[in-house]
């Protein structure tokens, strides 16, 4: 015990007194985040989808075609409510209308997403305007005063930052294993600090234990920071629960810290390690999800993203930070998340090379 | 915990990597207290033995007993019990010298006061600095630090020396006879044969993963290189220094005329009747003994370092 603590906090101070591993390690995703937020985040038009239930009737077919020309709403016609409901909880409409059949004494009913209140407030907003001018115009009377509705740009901005933080944070997890560990333990093994490790009484799993350790605390610091400029300077939103993503964080961090030393142990160079975990993690960093949609993806590259072990992570991380969701619905990618991570623990036991 | 009989036991070790053997049989016993050598050209497999003793390498056959703990039986048991000083092994460098005694010290059941350590090795200075930024002999002061840090018996430096300045190579030597006063017992090896010939109670002579001859420097000498050189250097005259009683060669080196004898006494006498009768006239004259270097060349046909 006394081992692991001391290996934790020594390995800790360790590599903070390394300016490029903090480079990469904080800087490095905050620059991509920005520079990503520049090339994404702006000159774009607002949209909301909005799904829509017309029961039948002049009433739901006027208000369709109305809605149609309001230029940011992206209509959608839904069969039946509860499907409508479906695919808002899923994070695919802004707001779901509901128009009561012709007669009916029911009120025109709006649900929105909670998870997203910017975008659903500010939809909402764009829709009472809608509903108020309709009432005035049925009611033949000329509006005094007009509204134009502003500032939809920034929530845009926003929106986007929400959905790329919890990529940015995923990929941080990412690069910690493949690119972090793979060029650390094989950089120790190379110096021999492992032998001289080895020449004493400690317990493998000590060490090792201390190893992982230190990645699971200083990958909490890093996606802190980068969490918090993003808060700070990008506006980003996290709405879900901190704690669940700090178990994502771990669990993640678990998973690719595995990859890492089982990748190590196929290689004696730091070089050639590195490069390795390089071969896998750059694909993942644009395929899985982590910087912009996997729907952008072709879709025949689609079963490949499902397989990557980053996606469950992003999705998973995305889901809690972005929209607020429980893990319910991600348990299956997490099991499939973990099982890499087991496997390539097994790996790394069964072929670590002390030098 | 105190066993009479020898504190290593070391039983027909071999091991072979592949079609390469690096340790062909290996067998002797360290007594408690002492300074044992193992000495020999680099690749005679003086590493792998130190290494399969500490526990650090699985032999393929043979066993090695620690205090008393069975190496195969129980390796991080050995660990526990000796100090080990590896050969090139790195630090985490950007660890200060006092961080990294604390970090080995945690790998211990027990282990000393760094500051103690630190003052003992002479890093007082460098307490603070990283141990990436120390120079050769710093580093290799910190390396017999972390060996010392579970206050072991038995030590084991492998080549403690190589790659030192000859200063720094001296402090070192001081260092290692003080760990026999205090009563440690210190396993080493080394291909510099002074350093084996100067510190060692008993030296074992290893060549192509075998032991060709274990004994005290003295013995060794008198045993393998018995014959002693006396050189001359001859301002006048000549004379057939082959007919003198006990030469048995004759050599010309840099303007000294060396003689190589099996019975120093008389050769001397019958050169100090050469110069009094003014037949020769020497400058100087010398008496050398033999050296491992020459046991080593008597036993394997070749230089220690070629």
């Amino acid at each position: 015990m006394k081992a692991f603590a001391m290996t934790t906090y020594m390995l800790f101070k360790h590599y903070f007194r390394d300016r490029s591993s903090v480079f990469w390690g904080m800087v490095f995703p905050l620059l991509l985040m920005s520079l990503i937020g520049l090339a994404f985040g702006r000159g774009e038009s607002i949209s909301f989808t909005v799904g829509f239930v017309g029961q039948g009737g002049a009433l739901a077919q006027g208000l369709r075609t109305g809605l149609a020309d309001v230029p940011v709403f992206k209509m959608t016609d839904e069969k039946e409510e509860a499907s409508a409901l479906a695919e808002l909880r899923k994070g695919r409409r802004t707001l779901v209308i509901v128009v009561p059949p012709q007669g009916s004494p029911e009120p025109v009913r709006v649900f929105f997403d909670q998870a997203r209140v910017q975008d659903a407030r500010t939809a909402l907003l764009i829709l009472e305007k809608f509903i108020s001018d309709a009432n005035l115009r049925i009611a033949g009377v000329q509006p005094a005063v007009r509204l134009q509705a502003t500032g939809i740009a920034a929530a845009r901005g926003v929106r986007f930052f929400d959905f790329l933080l919890p990529g940015i944070l995923a990929m941080t997890i990412m690069n910690s294993g493949l690119n972090g560990v793979t060029w650390v333990v094989t950089e120790y093994r190379k110096s021999l600090v492992l032998k001289r490790v080895l020449a004493t009484p400690v317990h493998p799993f000590a060490f090792i234990g201390g190893l992982i350790t230190r990645y699971a605390t200083t990958n909490l610091v890093q996606l802190a920071v980068i969490a918090l400029v993003a808060i700070w300077v990008f506006d980003a939103v996290i709405v879900g629960s901190l704690v669940t993503l700090t178990a994502l964080a771990l669990l993640g961090t678990l998973v690719f810290v595995g990859m890492g030393l089982a990748i190590s142990t196929a290689s004696r160079s730091p070089e050639s390690a590195n490069l390795m975990g390089s071969a896998l993690s750059f694909p993942m960093l644009f395929l899985a999800g982590t910087l912009w949609p996997r729907e952008f993806m072709p879709a025949f590259l689609q079963p490949v993203i499902s397989a990557l072990p980053l996606t469950p992570l992003v999705e998973s991380m995305r889901a809690v930070a972005a929209r607020g969701e429980t893990l319910l619905p991600y348990i299956p990618g997490l099991v499939y998340l973990a099982a890499w991570g087991a496997l390539s623990l097994v790996v790394a036991g069964w072929r670590f090379k002390w030098e | 915990m105190r066993t009479a009989g020898p504190i290593v036991q070391v039983r027909e070790l071999h091991k072979r990597y592949g079609a390469v053997t690096a340790v062909q049989s290996v067998s002797f016993d360290v007594i408690r207290g002492e300074i044992f050598g193992i000495l020999g050209p680099n690749g005679a497999g003086k590493t792998t033995t130190l290494e399969m003793i500490e526990g650090l390498r699985r032999p393929d056959g043979g066993t090695a007993v620690v205090d008393g703990v069975d190496v195969r039986r129980d390796p991080r048991g050995v660990r526990a019990k000796i100090g080990v000083q590896l050969q090139e092994a790195g630090f985490f460098d950007r660890l200060t010298v006092e961080e990294t005694l604390t970090l080995f010290g945690a790998f211990h059941r027990r282990s000393a006061q760094s500051g103690r350590l630190i003052d003992r090795m002479q890093l007082g200075e460098k307490r603070r600095a990283w141990a990436g930024s120390l120079s050769g002999g710093q580093r290799q002061r910190l390396s017999i630090a972390v060996a010392l840090v579970n206050d072991p018996q038995i030590m084991f430096l492998d080549e403690p020396t190589t790659g030192l300045d000859p200063q720094a190579r001296r402090n070192l030597w001081d260092v290692i006879a003080e760990f026999r006063q205090e009563g440690r017992t210190v396993i080493l090896t080394t291909h510099y044969m002074e350093e084996a010939q100067r510190l060692c109670d008993r030296v074992a002579i290893m060549d192509h993963g075998l032991i060709v001859a274990l004994d005290t420097p003295r013995a060794l000498i008198r045993e393998h290189a018995p014959s002693i050189t006396i050189g001359v250097t001859v301002t006048q005259g000549q004379a057939s220094f082959e007919a003198l009683p006990g030469v048995r060669d004759v050599k010309t080196q840099d303007g000294e005329v060396r003689l190589s004898s099996t019975d120093p006494l008389q050769t001397v006498h019958a050169l100090m009747d050469l110069n009094r009768q003014g037949s020769v006239h020497f400058q100087q004259l010398r008496v050398e003994e033999g050296t491992l270097e020459d046991v080593f060349l008597q036993l394997t046909g070749r230089r220690l370092r070629e």
